[in-house]
């Protein structure tokens, strides 16, 4: 407990001002020390950024449910599409206690490896992150841990997306009309495989070029089942990934454009490869990155997984026939940095620019959204985090530790009023599982690899 | 003078404050609900909604590129594999996202990445867009750019043209986030801009029509504006007194305001389209005020006070004008018959209004003569002592035409007559039904959107399309049934069977012609891989070929964004008659013969520009000889009651179906078809024309007593004075509305007031000529009675202390004295 001797406003006066002389994380002490020390992360910021009934001044408190009714007096810690969702979508979402331990919100991995690697990064002479001992590439864990400017802030969602050397989801997503009706239903599985920035510090079979291989495949329905995508990143952030599709029906390799990044991969989803972790294209491809602010924030980052759930999957409300919203908890971040960038690299992209707002506790994004070049509201892609902890149901990681993961994402297209609903859950269609570690298998040679999503379409 | 009307009149004027307090709370309270007032065109609700085309349509609205600018930039002297051409239409294309309400996944040009080519290359199939991340801007890069575009056949058809000169932009917009009006501008903006000494831009796409038509509507508040002002400087010139130029303005408004304020209640939208009809409502209230106010003058000349005077003309004037404004209500209501949303809508709001010219017209008018200052020109205007030159101008033409009515000349006016009647009745049965134009016939010709289509349809399949619709059985099919062999066959079968027939379309698309062209690019390249293996693994192969890596938005015109419903598009050079009916009858053989129910779906013919012409054709053809068939027997009726005889129904009516007979066959001659405009006149035309002859009979039953039973000096007496009052009727009419003919940019609302125009002048002319002449020669005996309920007769000695000491008292006055 703070002494209050500042006004409830300070805590949003402090954050602007820190926002303009560009200084790292925390308010009333600086917030990486007590990460690194365990401590308890509200020792940095005044009450009101920690508690959302201080905030509110007891409009809305944990336990609440924020609805069309409430969310007037926390609409400044909602991005504007979730805002409209909750005011005039019916949507409805459970504020949960404010995480004050913030080893919570990491895989412990990829925690260790940031510490242990804190400061050692930099900026080359072409814009990439290196290692600044050795200018090779980045040797694991947050580039930037206390990102003080908007290029380390991306870095840090670029260089590590789900912030394990090897994560494989089994997705299901629903695609809910206008109306209320679903559209559209894929099973699939998104692979991802980091070549280089790995946590354990090494390169993956000495692809020293990559940063990662990528890839999805559809297991789900069956006129879709097989179809797969294959993305190579470049270590070079200024290059566009390679990307081909499988199509099995005719047993072909289809090369797509490198910078067609505004599409969906297949009819009906909303998502682009461009919205992917609000970071899916090469950071060097995008340009003009700026911090315009920093501010706390409701978001989707802990008491997320619904592991005791069949299939892990998480109840739905709201829109016209009330499936259009997953229900979800939120809870204060006390800190967040709001960065914009545009597709400077794309011109023909139809966005204009996206803005997304990082936590600085774990340097992972809570909410973004994209505009398009009128500047009007046209996505938002929002993230659902938590430790995979849930009642007597766990997925630990190697050590033992409870894992961390993304379990959800709402990709909203608010102009169109489509929803993509993205579960990431226990096991799909084709019997694949979810899992944060090669396991031992070798993915590569597996999932990976041309011939790999070739022989996935023929399973 | 013991008669409802006159008690009625008698207790209005006891108590002038209370009904005048009345007058003002209804008028408050309409006041309030024309806040609510929308002047909308729902152009879906122009359309009949019991036509299966229409149904089709309404059930598919996205078939056909509703919501599609189309732009295409024609390079005015050479083709388009330039530089500064292709520059063009990259900045377009970029620019048109821009555009508010644009769906940034359906921009389609050469410019963007939906448009590619494919290369079977050793180790896939490389698909990539036609332009690269930059204009062509060197030789080299222009020949390669060139040589892509071989590669596509769909941007070889469909976005650049046969002769290389033009090229297309299609960008569609999001229903609900599209507002037409601004849209439109800012791509109407972009047109301008992009336009140069080398280079057309022209704008199609059915939201550029609704633009252009929201934006001619704006212009029509300044037309009614100007309209109104003539109407009240022809009212100054004809009445030049206060009370004369007031009353017919109050209360006209007052009947407005309830006729707007009632609709508003209703949230019932208003047409703007057919806005012609309130105005010519504004006229017929004018018109009735001058006849009713003309009646006042002469009784207020004889009994020298304005409240008994009021009174009396209130009882006088009742019956004839509820009568007058009965036919115009059934006019208008019959118009709701045809079941086209609009025009029942349309008939709520002037059938209603027409209604409130009753009160308005006979006590608020009353109310108002008996409270506003006397005029001072009474003897003038009512012919006693000097009259005025337009006045007197009026009664002379007149007195001459009464004598074509009666006596020997009569004998060649009926020849005249009779020769005309059966010329008219037999050229008007041979009009044609439905005027097509290449574009919309809302628009003139020469408009620049009707241009802009000739020019499109000009360079690429155009814009005449009929649209044959596979429909799922269950639109939430998880099979997806716009994949599936069957479906998929049934398109490729009802495209061959029309290619193949005696009138092919001049291109064909379904969803059919992207797979196959998947499925030869994703077998290796080679063109005999085009055909589809008739299974549905096989389709659905293909299906995710060409849908992999794009939204089903990109199909949006041949499947919906479901993969449920599908449609077969077949192109047509033009849509004249001809064109129609062939590829109806075609389209409806070849429908026949792929079946319409499958398994999974219903083959539906059908919907577009095609289909929805034949249906508005239909509508007029149903419905036109109804409603005038219904109107003629609602009025017999009424008239008959009203004169207590049949004859007198027949005598009214001749004149209004020769008028109608006329003008069909004028129109003939001139070579316009009966389309929707042409039925609402006729509705109008018989229930607003027949006013004329109502008052005119009525007058010369009137005068046939005053005159001594003299037919001829009835007859006569009778048009030079409410004759006199027809004619300025109709000058009145022919002010307020001949002007939208070369004001208004729409079309639609110009061939409406000139056929509105057109028929009130043969209507005048034939209820001076024709309705005398029948009198003269058929002598009806309802003539002779003195109950007449429409009679206008009244002994005006009771209301004077002096008797009959006038002897310039107007013959029907002094008759009734006696």
């Amino acid at each position: 407990m703070h002494i209050r001797k500042y006004d409830v406003d300070y805590g949003r006066r402090a954050l602007l001002q820190k926002a303009a002389l560009g200084a790292g994380a925390g308010v009333l002490a600086p917030l990486w020390p007590l990460i690194a020390s365990g401590a308890d992360t509200s020792k940095a910021y005044p009450d009101e950024n920690m508690s959302v009934e201080m905030y509110t001044k007891g409009k809305v408190k944990t336990g609440d449910y924020v609805t069309a009714a409430n969310v007037d007096a926390v609409k400044n810690l909602l991005d504007p599409i979730t805002y409209k969702q909750v005011k005039e979508m019916g949507r409805k979402i459970k504020i949960v206690p404010t995480v004050t331990d913030a080893s919570l919100l990491y895989p412990m991995g990829f925690l260790e490896a940031s510490l242990k690697n804190k400061g050692k990064a930099k900026f080359d002479a072409t814009g990439n992150i290196v290692e600044a001992a050795s200018g090779k590439p980045w040797i694991g864990g947050l580039p930037f841990a206390d990102a003080k400017d908007a290029n380390e802030a991306i870095a840090n969602l670029t260089l590590s997306w789900g912030r394990h050397d090897y994560c494989q989801y089994a997705i299901r997503q629903w695609d809910i009309a206008p109306d209320g009706n679903q559209a559209y239903q894929y099973d699939f599985v998104w692979a991802e495989l980091q070549a280089q920035a790995r946590v354990d510090g090494t390169v993956f079979q000495g692809k020293d070029d990559l940063l990662r291989l990528q890839s999805v495949w559809f297991t789900a329905p069956q006129d879709t089942a097989g179809s797969s995508f294959l993305s190579t990143w470049y270590y070079d952030q200024r290059k566009f990934p390679d990307l081909y599709g499988y199509l099995p029906a005719f047993r072909r390799v289809r090369q797509f454009p490198t910078n067609q990044r505004f599409e969906p991969l297949l009819p009906g989803i909303t998502w682009f490869l461009s919205d992917a972790w609000a970071a899916g294209d090469p950071m060097l491809t995008w340009g003009n990155y700026k911090i315009v602010g920093r501010q706390p924030m409701l978001g989707a980052v802990s008491q997320n997984w619904h592991g005791s759930s069949k299939n892990w999957e998480l109840p739905v409300h709201g829109g016209p026939k009330g499936q259009t919203f997953f229900d979800t908890n939120f809870s204060m971040c006390p800190e967040c940095i709001v960065l914009e960038a545009e597709p400077t690299g794309y011109p023909r992209a139809p966005v204009g620019k996206k803005r997304v707002w990082i936590d600085v506790r774990n340097q992972q994004f809570v909410a973004y959204i994209t505009f398009d070049r009128r500047g009007e509201m046209w996505k938002s892609f929002e993230p659902g985090w938590s430790r995979y902890q849930d009642g007597s149901a766990i997925v630990k990681d190697a050590k033992g530790n409870s894992d961390w993961s993304w379990t959800y994402v709402l990709s909203h297209d608010i102009q169109a009023n489509r929803m993509s609903r993205i579960m990431h859950t226990e096991s799909t269609s084709g019997g694949y599982k979810s899992q944060l570690s090669t396991n031992g298998v070798d993915v590569y040679n597996k999932y990976l690899t041309n011939q790999a999503i070739q022989r996935l379409g023929t399973a | 003078m013991e008669s409802f009307r006159f008690r009625l009149a008698a207790l209005v004027m006891r108590h002038r404050g209370l009904t005048a307090m009345i007058f003002v709370l209804i008028t408050a309270f309409f006041a309030v609900g024309i806040r609510n007032v929308e002047l909308k065109t729902i152009f879906s609700d122009l359309l009949p909604k019991d036509d299966p085309f229409v149904q089709v349509f309404k059930d598919h609205p996205n078939f056909g590129n509703p919501l599609t600018f189309t732009l295409m930039i024609k390079h005015k002297n050479g083709d388009i594999y330039n530089t500064e051409t292709l520059s063009k239409v990259w900045q377009l294309t970029r620019d048109i996202d821009l555009a508010p309400g644009v769906d940034h996944d359906q921009i389609l040009s050469i410019a963007t990445e939906k448009a590619r080519y494919a290369e079977a290359t050793p180790y896939g199939i490389d698909m990539r867009p036609l332009m690269e991340d930059h204009v062509p801007s060197t030789p080299a890069e222009i020949a390669e750019f060139r040589q892509r575009v071989d590669k596509s056949p769909n941007a070889r058809t469909f976005l650049i043209s046969g002769d290389e000169t033009a090229t297309l932009i299609n960008a569609t917009f999001i229903e609900q986030r599209l507002d037409y009006g601004e849209a439109f501008k800012y791509v109407h903006g972009l047109v301008a801009k992009y336009k140069d000494a080398d280079h057309d831009v022209y704008m199609a796409g059915q939201p550029a029509l609704t633009g252009w038509v929201y934006a001619y509507e704006s212009q029509m508040f300044w037309i009614f504006a100007a309209t109104l002002g003539a109407l009240i400087l022809a009212l100054a010139l004809y009445m030049r007194n206060v009370v004369g130029i007031v009353t017919p303005i109050v209360t006209s408004l007052v009947a407005a305001i309830w006729g707007f304020g009632f609709v508003g209640w209703l949230k019932s939208p208003i047409e703007p389209l057919l806005m012609i009809v309130p105005l010519l409502l504004v006229a017929r209230s004018f018109s009735h005020c001058v006849q009713f106010t003309e009646r006042y003058y002469e009784v207020y000349s004889h009994v020298g006070d304005r409240v008994k005077a009021a009174e009396i003309t209130m009882g006088v004037m009742m019956a004839p004008s509820v009568l007058g404004i009965f036919t115009d209500i059934v006019g208008i209501f019959l118009i709701a018959i045809a079941p086209i949303p609009a025009m029942e809508r349309f008939a709520l709001f002037c059938g209603f209004w027409a209604i409130w010219l009753i009160p308005t017209g006979v006590v608020l008018i009353s109310l108002l003569l008996a409270t506003l200052p006397a005029p001072r020109n009474v003897d003038r205007l009512i012919g006693k002592g000097q009259t005025g030159g337009l006045h007197h101008g009026f009664q002379s033409l007149l007195r001459n035409i009464a004598k074509l009515s009666y006596g020997r000349t009569a004998r060649f006016t009926t020849v005249i007559v009779a020769v005309l009647a059966v010329v008219a009745v037999y050229e008007s049965l041979q009009i044609r039904i439905g005027n097509p134009v290449e574009g919309s016939n809302l628009l003139w010709y020469d408009s620049e959107y009707n241009e802009a289509v000739r020019e499109i349809n000009a360079h690429f399949p155009g814009v005449n399309t009929l649209e044959i619709v596979l429909e799922a059985k269950n639109p939430n099919d998880p099979a997806r049934v716009a994949r599936q062999a069957d479906t998929v066959m049934t398109m490729m079968r009802l495209q061959s069977i029309m290619e193949q027939g005696a009138n092919p379309p001049r291109a064909t698309l379904s969803f059919a012609d992207y797979l196959m062209e998947g499925n030869r690019l994703f077998a290796g390249g080679n063109p005999k891989w085009l055909p589809l293996d008739p299974d549905n693994a096989a389709t659905n192969a293909a299906a995710t070929a060409v849908t992999v890596g794009s939204s089903s938005k990109a199909f949006s015109h041949v499947i919906d964004f479901d993969q449920e419903n599908s449609t077969v598009s077949l192109w047509y050079k033009d849509n004249k008659q001809g064109t129609v009916d062939a590829a109806l009858k075609a389209a409806s053989a070849a429908v026949q013969e792929v079946g319409i129910d499958h398994d999974k779906f219903t083959v539906r013919l059908g919907t577009g520009t095609i289909a929805l012409q034949q249906a508005m054709n239909e509508v007029v053809e149903r419905f036109h000889w109804v409603i005038i068939g219904l109107l003629n027997l609602v009025i017999l009726a009424g008239c008959s009651l009203a004169y207590r005889s049949l004859v007198a129904g027949l005598i009214l009516l001749i004149p209004v179906n020769l008028a109608n007979f006329i003008l069909n066959a004028a129109m003939h001659l001139i070579g316009i078809g009966l389309d929707i405009n042409s039925l609402m006149v006729a509705a109008i035309g018989v229930g607003v024309g027949i006013d004329y002859g109502i008052y005119l009979l009525s007058r010369i039953c009137e005068e046939y007593h005053a005159q001594d039973k003299d037919w001829g000096r009835a007859i006569t007496a009778s048009l030079t004075t409410t004759g006199k009052a027809i004619m300025f009727t109709a000058t009145i009419m022919f002010i307020g509305i001949l002007p939208w003919y070369f004001l208004s940019g729409l079309k639609f609302m110009a061939d409406m007031g000139l056929l509105l125009v057109l028929t009130m002048l043969i209507n005048m002319v034939l209820a001076l000529v024709v309705l005398p002449l029948l009198v003269w020669l058929v002598k009806p005996r309802f003539v002779e009675r003195k109950d007449l309920l429409v009679g206008e007769g009244v002994d005006l000695s009771q209301f004077t202390a002096e008797g009959q000491h006038d002897n310039s008292v107007p013959g029907h006055l002094a008759g009734a004295m006696k």
